[in-house]
């Protein structure tokens, strides 16, 4: 294989995939595809469904389930005649495609010469599919029919001509008709972008050429990913974490991972997982592998995304339990599912490689939603807010404050801009004091922000978290958990699930209060530098007794501006204090 | 019309550009910097030039001390007072990451957490008062802080674009605390929402205020000390000019003003050239800086990211910056596969070939290895005769060697690969704003850029490349060419239709006096004053939005097929009957200044072939025996072929087999394939 045509070949079909996700992006009319980049897009193998090349600004969430979504869909295509030219194929089924009904899947097929060469695919996040609740978070949902409506993998188009029955079907069945409309049409049309680029390549490189280097793209991704597992020590490294609840029962739910790495081969089991909860939280296999998959890219960011990297991993996920759903489970708690399923893989490496794994991140996505009539337009409105917390730390760094899901890249809508748009307004949005982990490197803290609404409105919350916090790991600390309060009739309480709540009607002004957790810490608080507990202290990060007693610092007020005092850590007390604690705590002396 | 000078003073070097009659090129030269007081460098650069300022109409400059000030992390100790609850909004950003893989590193906000503080006052989305500004906690505020070392104060409450009373009264409070301090309002930096984007702007603006002030003082002084009592502009991001009394107020404006001069100067010497469709390729030695020009219009991005979590929201000249430059290392990757870059030798260890104890095998060594570069020659070298092409050889045929080809299979592959990279760019950045890149000449500049030019053209599919005379110095040039212009704007967010009567012709109209008004506070003459306003449109819902160009005048209906027009351009279809909304509303008021005519000269030798001045063999494919030309001894008109080598003392340009070039009325070399 020449060296530098694969080289040229591969930029090329990864720029495709780029250009499809940017396009998208940028046309979408769903916030949640233009300002979050909630989608994906990419080439697939015809046959075997392996990813080709994947787009670079879509969400991570997607890595892999894509192809595990061509995979399924491509034996139920060809029972019913396989792919034609002109064909477009669409699906939500969650059991099939992954994450949620909200995420739809459409897939086009690519043919030269007659002959079918790859498929395109691509999937965006629709803002409304109907269902119990606007936005389809339904906490306590208990079977998949109240978060929406699933569409079952048909062709939206038929030799180039729209199925206009099945549009129909659709948009009689969602609350923002117009709306997923708009995104329907610019999702159809980003594959007229891929073709193009498809076709000069094509006409550049020939059929046989492109293939020879796909291949081979495919086959260097697998050693390349192989090198990295070889290079973690062989081993079990087990881990269990829970759910709060399901939203529905009051019972935590069990996630358990064993990861074993033999050589350059990576297992995971999931064996001992909770079975599906009668609430939302599941989610499909794909799903589950996909975010596997995410972790691991998160550790080693430098791998390649396509189907080779892969091949050196299998799994055992056990049949109906929660990380696997099945008809008809509900599966709208996706966003923290899937949170955990990276923060279990964080916390089983870490064990084997500490030097290059994070401690856990907030690990709840904690949507709330706001919904209702605006009442200046009269017109229906779905507002969503996802946690944002802190990250875990690391053997790098602290961590990151108001970090996006492992999973995501989806921002926090501008607290301007939701005054704007919807009848609500916030009353504070700041940085959660002392939530982060301790560490010699300290978890970044958690956010808080209350926001009230000014009209008769439905508010339900989807998140978890509260009675399991973030774990720090090689000794770290745990994060502050999760907090969830509701403010109605003045009264402030907390919903009897903790962390989840549906359509509460709220009136003018009543409000909700939301405080994410932090990010757990990495390695003894104990050898955190003085210097950093003195701007920790300053920055209003942690306090007084935690400096003392958790960092064993001496720390005095020097003086203070207002009323916010200034501390000065005296490196030398410090010292003293620290080998004084260290040797009550060590055995041998 | 009397002499001009146009100086960029970069992070390195400080370029100056020199016309004693605004015509004739008469000194182009690269003086060392002076990070510790730039203005200096401009003085020196002055002086090795020997120009006496007093015979000097305008000195134009551009300047990274702003942008190297964020990055570095170098600029004022500043407090910044929120609205109550909102302390954190600078350090909060909206929910992101540094990188979409990887989950360490932090943010280090502008102003740290210790200095922001909070006052009781709230506004709502359409300006109306909610609580009024606590004017007794902020004075007590005001106080206490004026005991502390801080230059600047930065105020920022949510909705201050829709009414800016509290953030005005709470500087008159400021100010009478410490007349000393640098104070900056969000209002009157960005008139938008979105209330991260526009404290970060605003702390960025007070974070460089007093640094920028200090150097503005500085220069001044120097100036007047050696006689020069006319005007001194300088470049902004957005590619206008500003006068140099009126920089202290416009920090923020000056962050990559640099790189937008260049962009300028490449545009003007298309249009020149007769292209006004032009892709513009800065190649230094650690990366590749692209733009695109439409209808001789640089283009505007609305948000730049200066640093993690630091956005400027200014109109900017939208520049995208790749890490591939000279010193881009090439490498195999675990899975096999040769790759260059974006990780760079940088200036030291450098490149192999320029023997600072570079071990790892760059771009530059590749062009080395092929003749590309006269090894006999090194450009900015002063510390060796020769570049070790040896040493080059060997690195490359180590790195080959597991891949099964030759030292010069290698290079050639290194090169192959890292204008891969850089054309794709190039290509995305028209063909995801709908252009088709066919249409676009391209413009080269930097020390590397002409060395690759040829292979990007060819790869992305354009036609014509320009090579302009002195691409090593063209921001400076860049500063000369540019007119003053002063950018306005002010959030709407309201559909088209059923918008008050007259508000979209009131608010422009307002725009347009207040930059009037400006322009006649610069004393400057002035040909003409252009006045253009633009509406920042989306679909109902869309949180992206389209640049649309409009007049004061339209109706509703004009307003929307303006908008679907723009639309269709960059998606290709229209969303049909979702409702229009008018996100903000844009005036650019443009002082239109005399300028350098660019030197048009006679052709001296119309169809000429020009006589190379040596040959050696270059590979191209094979080695191939190559005429070398001397960049001096080209005249207007005359013509040569490709495979040819240009060089000249400040890079060097390739011409590829199978290209043809011939020189324009500027001087310019116009490459073509054949």
């Amino acid at each position: 294989m020449d060296p530098v045509t694969l080289a040229v070949v591969r930029g090329a079909l990864e720029q495709i995939a780029d250009e499809m996700d940017l396009h998208l992006i940028r046309a979408a009319l769903s916030p949640i595809i233009s300002e979050t980049n909630d989608c994906a897009h990419g080439l697939y193998d015809p046959v075997t469904g392996e990813t080709i090349a994947q787009g670079g600004y879509g969400l991570p969430m997607f890595l892999a389930n894509m192809q595990f979504t061509v995979q399924r869909l491509i034996p139920i295509a060809n029972e019913a005649g396989g792919f034609r030219e002109g064909d477009i194929w669409i699906c939500n089924d969650p059991y099939l495609s992954g994450t949620h009904l909200n995420d739809v899947v459409l897939v086009s097929p690519y043919f030269v010469d007659g002959k079918l060469f790859a498929l395109f695919a691509n999937t965006g996040h629709w803002m409304d599919m109907g269902g119990s609740a606007p936005g389809g978070w339904v906490p306590t949902a208990r079977e998949i029919h109240q978060e929406g409506i699933i569409i079952p993998p048909l062709r939206l188009y038929e030799n180039g001509k729209r199925n206009d029955a099945l549009v129909a079907m659709i948009t009689a069945n969602v609350r923002l008709p117009q709306q997923l409309l708009g995104d329907l049409a610019a999702m159809t049309n980003v594959f007229a972008v891929g073709r193009r680029g498809l076709d000069a390549l094509v006409a550049r490189y020939g059929v046989g050429t492109l293939r020879a280097c796909i291949d081979e793209m495919l086959r260097r991704s697998e050693a390349e990913m192989r090198s990295y597992i070889a290079e973690i020590p062989d081993g079990t490294y087990r881990i269990e974490d829970y759910f709060d609840n399901d939203g529905v029962d009051d019972v935590r739910l069990t996630v358990t991972l064993a990861i074993t790495v033999s050589g350059s081969e990576l297992q995971f089991d999931f064996t001992g997982t909770s079975p599906a909860s009668r609430g939302p939280m599941n989610i499909s296999d794909a799903t589950t592998r996909s975010l596997c998959f995410v972790a691991l890219k998160h550790i080693f960011p430098d791998v390649p995304v396509n189907g080779g990297a892969f091949r050196p991993t299998q799994f055992t996920i056990p049949q109906g339990c929660i990380l696997s759903a099945a008809y008809p489970s509900a599966v709208g708690g996706t966003t923290d599912v899937t949170q955990r399923v990276v923060d279990v893989v964080f916390g089983a490496l870490a064990q084997a490689i500490p030097a290059q794994t994070p401690a856990a991140p907030f690990g709840t996505t904690g949507v709330a939603t706001v919904s209702g009539r605006h009442p200046q337009t009269g017109q229906y409105f779905v507002a969503v807010y996802p946690y944002p917390g802190g990250y875990g730390a690391s053997a790098a760094s602290d961590g990151l404050v108001n970090g996006t899901p492992p999973g995501s890249m989806a921002k926090f809508m501008s607290v301007e801009m939701s005054e704007h748009r919807y009848p609500v307004r916030f009353r504070y949005f700041g940085i959660r004091e002392g939530s982060g982990g301790a560490g010699r490197h300290r978890g970044g803290c958690g956010t808080r922000y209350g926001i009230e609404t000014l009209s008769d409105t439905l508010v339900s919350i989807l998140g978890d978290r509260v009675d399991h916090a973030p774990f720090g790991v090689e000794g770290g600390g745990p994060a502050a958990p999760n907090s969830v309060q509701i403010e109605t009739g003045g009264r402030r309480w907390i919903p009897p699930m903790r962390s989840k709540a549906e359509k509460l009607p709220f009136a003018p002004g009543d409000a909700f209060h939301l405080a994410s957790p932090g990010g757990g810490g990495f390695g003894d608080p104990l050898d955190r530098d003085p210097a950093l507990v003195e701007a920790d202290l300053n920055g209003g990060m942690i306090d007084m007794a935690t400096a003392e007693s958790v960092h064993g610092v001496v720390a005095t007020v020097v003086r203070t501006i207002l009323d916010r005092p200034v501390y000065r850590v005296e490196r030398d007390r410090t010292q003293e204090r620290r080998s004084a604690i260290a040797s009550t705590l060590d055995p041998i002396t | 019309m009397g002499g001009i000078v146009g100086i960029d003073v970069g992070g390195t070097f400080t370029d100056l550009f020199y016309s004693s009659d605004g015509i004739r090129v008469d000194a182009v030269l690269k003086v060392p910097s002076t990070p510790d007081d730039p203005s200096r460098g401009l003085i020196d650069a002055l002086q090795a030039a020997g120009i006496a300022p007093s015979a000097l109409d305008v000195i134009l400059h551009g300047t990274t001390i702003a942008t190297n000030a964020v990055i570095e992390r170098r600029g004022a100790r500043c407090a910044l007072i929120t609205t109550q609850g909102f302390r954190d909004v600078l350090e909060l950003g909206r929910r992101d990451r540094q990188r979409m893989y990887g989950m360490t590193g932090v943010q280090q906000p502008l102003i740290p957490r210790e200095m922001r503080w909070e006052v009781e006052e709230r506004l709502d989305h359409t300006g109306q008062v909610l609580v009024p500004l606590d004017e007794t906690h902020l004075r007590a505020l005001a106080t206490a802080l004026a005991a502390e070392e801080i230059e600047a104060v930065v105020v920022s409450f949510l909705h201050a674009y829709a009414n800016s009373s509290h953030e005005q009264r709470a500087r008159e409070i400021l100010r009478e605390a410490n007349p000393d301090w640098e104070i900056v309002i969000s209002s009157d930096v960005v008139r938008e929402y979105y209330e991260f984007e526009r404290t970060s702007t605003a702390a960025v603006q007070g974070y460089l205020q007093p640094l920028v002030s200090r150097y503005a003082r500085n220069l001044t002084r120097k100036l007047e000390e050696l006689g020069f009592d006319r005007q001194t502009l300088v470049m902004q991001s957005n590619g206008g000019l500003v006068p140099l009394a009126q920089l202290p107020g416009r920090a923020a404006n000056i962050v990559r003003s640099g790189p937008a001069a260049g962009v300028m100067a490449a545009a003007r010497l298309a249009a020149d050239a007769g292209f006004d469709h032009v892709i513009t390729g800065d190649m230094g030695g650690t990366s590749y800086d692209v733009a695109v020009v439409v209808k001789g219009t640089p283009r505007i991005a609305e948000t730049t990211e200066l640093d993690f979590r630091i956005p400027l929201r200014l109109p900017m000249i939208d520049v995208h910056t790749i890490g591939a430059g000279g010193g881009s290392i090439a490498y195999i990757d675990r899975g096999g596969t040769l790759q260059v870059g974006p990780r760079s030798a940088g200036a030291v260890p450098g490149p192999i070939c320029f023997g600072r104890g570079g071990t790892s095998p760059t771009v530059t060594d590749a062009n080395a290895v092929l003749g590309r570069i006269n090894a006999d020659q090194p450009i900015g070298m002063k510390h060796l005769a020769r570049l070790d092409v040896a040493a080059a050889r060997a690195a490359m045929a180590a790195l080959g060697a597991p891949l099964g080809l030759g030292i010069e299979e290698t290079a050639e592959a290194i090169l192959t690969i890292v204008n891969h990279v850089m054309a794709r760019r190039t290509r995305l950045m028209t063909v995801e704003q709908g252009h088709d890149p066919r249409d676009f000449a391209l413009v080269v500049f930097g020390g590397a850029g002409p060395l690759h030019g040829a292979a990007i053209m060819r790869e992305v599919g354009i036609r014509t490349m320009l090579l302009p005379p002195h691409p090593g110095v063209l921001c400076a040039l860049g500063c000369a060419v540019a007119d003053i212009r002063y950018d306005l704007s002010r959030t709407v967010e309201r559909p088209v239709l059923g918008q008050p009567e007259g508000l979209v012709r009131d608010i422009l109209a307002g725009q347009h006096r207040d930059g009037e008004a400006r322009m006649q506070a610069t004393g400057t003459e002035l040909e003409a004053i252009e006045v253009s306003h633009a509406a920042e449109m989306s679909y109902q819902g869309q949180i992206h939005t389209l640049r649309v160009p409009i007049e004061p005048s339209w109706t509703g209906a004009e307003l929307i097929s303006a908008f679907e027009a723009v639309y269709r351009q960059e998606y290709g279809n229209t969303l049909g009957s979702v409702p229009v909304v008018i996100v903000s509303l844009k005036t650019a008021v443009l002082g239109v200044r005399r300028k350098p005519v660019m030197s048009v000269l006679a052709a001296a030798a119309d169809g000429a072939i020009a006589a190379p001045r040596a040959r050696r063999p270059v590979h191209f494919g094979r080695w191939i025996d190559t005429p070398i030309y001397d960049r001096a001894d080209l005249l207007p008109g005359m013509r040569f072929d490709g495979p040819a080598i240009v060089e000249q003392p400040d890079t060097t340009s390739v011409i590829e087999p199978g290209m043809t070039a011939r020189i324009d009325r500027h001087a310019n070399i116009l490459i073509e394939v054949a």
